[in-house]
């Protein structure tokens, strides 16, 4: 008993330093999304498309949707290209972009080359929406629910694996 | 004797972090015109003790990334439209979460953060008193 208590710091400097560790390995630093069960917030942003057409939330009327936040200066944007691409070829749910200070003439170069998942593009060349939507980085995802609620959030790219496991899911709600 | 002096050598050491976050920005202060000194000086004590969501360990006035760039006209057209500091935390905890501020309130979620030191302390005085008594003995 005697000796359990001599080796308690040890045995507690360990654990810590083990805790600390795992810390810092841990490339989980995404922030929290605030606005997960919110309405998706109100904006007024031109059309990457058309600089004419001024778009609102009422124009993501297809519903439940992914909202994908974009930039051609953006690689990782690239590698998820392809399934966005075969989300939009399968049908599976309507994919709206939020072009995120980027160049119209470069990203609208980039979606006739690469393809056009999006049903329409929102030109955010402030940030402003993408503030708004706490956005920090592209790529980011959201799902808009059949209500027009935020449900969930992803920070990088989406894939088959992170599709099933974040946001297949609701789609079937 | 000599053990004191280390000791106040590595406490005063450790505050170093302090000082050196203090004050400096890499950024054009022309372009953020105020027309009262209160406003200007409220955005320069917001853009320190604000954190830039991209590189999270630095705060506003020291980042130059877009987004912290972003955020800082935010701040700044806030202010202008004579927003209290509280207001315009509040607006980008309501986007960002606590994570945004240096500051975060005292809340479950924060309990670790701002009592987990406070704990360690405690836990190692009464260690260090514990087993030298029971040298002593």
């Amino acid at each position: 008993m005697k000796k359990l208590i001599d080796i308690l710091p040890l045995v507690i400097f360990v654990i810590l330093i083990g805790v600390l560790f795992s810390f810092l390995s841990n490339k989980n630093n995404q922030l929290e999304t605030v606005l997960i069960d919110d309405t998706f917030p109100k904006f007024s942003l031109s059309s990457l498309e058309d600089d004419s057409r001024l778009l609102t939330q009422l124009d993501i009327s297809e519903l439940p949707a992914l909202i994908n936040v974009w930039a051609t200066w953006c690689i990782a944007c690239r590698v998820e290209h392809p399934f966005l691409m075969k989300l939009k070829r399968e049908s599976i749910i309507p994919i709206y972009g939020l072009n995120y200070k980027d160049n119209r003439r470069k990203a609208l170069e980039l979606l006739k080359r690469d393809g056009n998942p999006f049903e329409f593009s929102i030109f955010d060349f402030e940030g402003r929406l993408a503030i708004d939507l706490g956005v920090y980085g592209a790529p980011e995802t959201f799902f808009i629910d059949r209500n027009g609620v935020i449900r969930e959030r992803h920070v990088g790219i989406v894939d088959d694996k992170i599709w099933e496991e974040k946001f297949a899911k609701y789609l079937y709600e | 004797m000599n053990r004191i002096s280390i000791f106040c050598i590595l406490i005063s050491l450790s505050f170093g972090n302090f000082a050196s976050t203090d004050k400096d920005y890499d950024f054009n202060k022309d372009a953020y015109p105020f027309e009262s000194e209160i406003k200007e000086e409220l955005f320069y004590s917001l853009l320190f003790e604000l954190r830039c969501p991209k590189c999270q360990s630095s705060n506003l006035a020291g980042s130059n990334s877009p987004i912290s760039n972003d955020l800082k006209r935010e701040v700044y057209e806030l202010i202008k439209k004579d927003k209290s500091s509280d207001q315009i935390k509040t607006y980008l905890v309501e986007r960002y979460g606590n994570f945004i501020i240096y500051n975060p309130p005292i809340e479950p979620a924060t309990y670790v953060l701002w009592f987990g030191p406070l704990a360690l302390i405690l836990i190692s005085i009464f260690s260090i008193l514990f087993f030298r008594k029971r040298q002593i003995q």
